[in-house]
C-alpha cells in the first residue's frame, strides 16, 4: 500500500497538484491572483513540477539520472519562489503598520540571513555518496531549503503574535499551509540527508505526500471559503483605566523626562 | 545522525509553536470582549523614580557599594515588571485600535491608527528595553534604560485617551 506506485501512493503525488492548479485557476477567475501574486506563483510552479516529473517518472525510457537532473532544478527553482513567497507574506504582514514595516523589512533579510548560514552548515556537514551524488545533493538541497522555509514561517508567527497583529485570514492559511509543510518535509528529509538509503523510506515520501495533501485542503478552506467576520466591535476602554492615565499623563507634563 | 536528529527535534518544536500560533490566535479573537480588563493601569511616577538615572546616582554616592548593586539589581527587577506591563498593555491597545480601524467616524479611525501605531512602536521597544535590562544586571555601571518606554507609553496614554473620548464622548475623560 505504501509502495512507490502504489494507488495511495500514485493518489497522493497526482491530487494534491491537479488540485493546487485548480485552486491557481479559481484565484485568477476571481481576480484573487493579483492580491496573492508569489502564492499563485508557487501554486502553477507546483502543478507544472508534477505535469514533468509525473510523466518521466512513469516512462521507462527516461533514464534515473536525467529525472534527477530535472528534479535537482526544479528544488532550485522552488527555494527562489518560496523565498519571494513569504518576503511576501512579511510584506503582507508588516506592511500595514507604518511603526513596523521597517522590522518586518529587517526580520526577512537578517532572519533569512541567519538561517541560510545554518542551512549552509547543515548541509556542508552531511554525507555525500558520490556514486548518486544527484540524489544525495538533492536530499541536502532539500534539507536546506526547508530549515529556511520553517525557520522564516516560525519567525513569522512568533512576530505577529508578540506584536499581535491582525493578519488576513488568507494570509495566515497560506503561511500555515507552509509552516506545517516546511516542518514535515524537513523532518523528512534531514532523516533522508543524513541517514543515507532508509530502509522505510517509502513510508516518509507518503507522509511529504500527504502533508502536501493535507495543506492543499486547507488552503481551499482559508482561500476559497468566505471566513467569518470577525466582530469589530469597538470596546470601549475602561473608564477607571483612563481616568488613572489622565491623571498619570498630567503628573508625566508637568515633569516630562529630558530624554525625547 | 545527530545532525538528523536535531533537525527532526527543530522541525517538531516548530511544528509546535506554529500550531500553538494559531490556536491563541483564535482563542484571542473569541475573547475580544474582555480585552478591557486586560489592562493594568501603571503607576508611573513609580515607574519613573525606577527609571530616573539621578535616582540611581544618589544611590550610588550614598549606599556602601555592595548594598547598592544589590539595591540595583531589586531596582531592575522592578524595572523590568514595569517594562513588562507597559509591553502588556500596548499589546491589549494594539487590539483595541485594530477594533475601532474600520470605524466609520474618520477622527475615529485616525486615532484608532495612531494608537496601533504608538502600541507597536512601545512593544517593540519594551522588547529591546528589557534586553538592556537583564545585561544591566551584569554591568553594574550602566545606565538605566526605561527612558524611551516611559516617554512612549507617556504618548500611548494620550492615544488612547483620545480614542477613547471619540468612542465614548460622554465619559468623563479629560485630556
Amino acid at each position: 500500500m505504501f509502495q512507490p506506485h502504489s494507488v495511495l501512493w500514485q493518489y497522493l503525488w497526482v491530487a494534491p497538484n491537479l488540485l493546487l492548479a485548480v485552486l491557481a485557476s479559481i484565484l485568477w477567475k476571481r481576480g484573487l491572483h493579483k492580491q496573492f501574486r508569489g502564492f499563485y506563483i508557487y501554486a502553477w510552479f507546483q502543478a507544472v513540477q508534477w505535469a514533468v516529473l509525473y510523466p518521466m517518472d512513469l516512462i521507462p525510457s527516461v533514464s534515473a539520472v536525467d529525472y534527477l537532473r530535472i528534479y535537482w532544478f526544479s528544488v532550485l527553482l522552488e527555494s527562489i519562489i518560496l523565498f519571494v513567497l513569504i518576503s511576501e507574506i512579511f510584506a503582507d504582514v508588516f506592511g500595514s503598520y507604518a511603526a513596523l514595516a521597517h522590522v518586518g523589512r529587517l526580520l526577512i533579510r537578517w532572519g533569512g540571513a541567519f538561517l541560510l548560514i545554518t542551512a549552509t552548515i547543515f548541509a556542508a556537514r552531511a554525507p555525500i555518496d558520490n556514486r548518486t551524488w544527484l540524489v544525495s545533493t538533492s536530499q541536502i538541497m532539500q534539507e536546506a531549503m526547508y530549515i529556511v522555509v520553517s525557520g522564516l514561517i516560525v519567525l513569522l508567527f512568533v512576530s505577529g503574535a508578540y506584536f499581535r497583529l491582525a493578519w488576513n485570514p488568507r494570509v495566515f492559511g497560506i503561511a500555515l499551509g507552509l509552516g506545517i509543510t516546511g516542518c514535515v518535509h524537513l523532518a523528512t528529509w534531514a532523516i533522508r540527508a543524513n541517514f543515507g538509503a532508509v530502509r522505510k523510506s517509502n513510508l516518509l515520501d507518503i507522509a511529504n505526500l500527504a502533508t502536501s495533501h493535507v495543506v492543499v485542503l486547507m488552503w481551499y478552506y482559508y482561500l476559497l471559503v468566505p471566513q467569518k467576520v470577525a466582530t469589530k466591535s469597538v470596546v470601549a476602554l475602561p473608564e477607571n483605566s483612563l481616568a488613572l492615565w489622565n491623571r498619570e499623563l498630567e503628573r508625566l507634563l508637568q515633569q516630562r523626562p529630558a530624554h525625547q | 545522525m545527530t545532525i538528523a536528529i536535531i533537525l527532526v527535534i527543530a522541525a517538531t518544536l516548530s511544528l509546535a509553536v506554529i500550531f500553538g500560533v494559531a490556536v491563541s490566535r483564535s482563542l484571542q479573537i473569541s475573547a475580544e470582549g474582555s480585552l478591557a480588563s486586560q489592562i493594568h493601569p501603571l503607576d508611573i511616577e513609580a515607574f519613573r523614580n525606577l527609571a530616573d538615572p539621578a535616582e540611581d546616582a544618589y544611590l550610588r554616592r550614598r549606599l556602601p557599594a555592595f548594598e547598592y548593586r544589590k539595591v540595583r539589581r531589586m531596582r531592575l527587577r522592578a524595572l523590568a515588571v514595569y517594562v513588562q506591563t507597559a509591553g502588556r498593555n500596548a499589546a491589549v491597545l494594539v487590539r483595541m485600535g485594530q477594533n475601532a480601524l474600520p470605524s466609520s467616524d474618520a477622527g475615529t479611525a485616525e486615532a484608532a491608527r495612531q494608537l496601533v501605531n504608538q502600541a507597536l512602536l512601545l512593544r517593540r521597544n519594551a522588547a529591546l528595553v528589557l534586553l538592556r535590562i537583564y545585561g544591566a544586571r551584569f554591568r553594574p555601571n550602566s545606565d538605566l534604560p526605561a527612558a524611551s518606554v516611559l516617554y512612549r507609553y507617556s504618548q500611548l496614554s494620550g492615544a488612547a485617551m483620545l480614542l477613547g473620548r471619540l468612542q465614548n464622548p460622554a465619559a468623563p475623560v479629560r485630556i
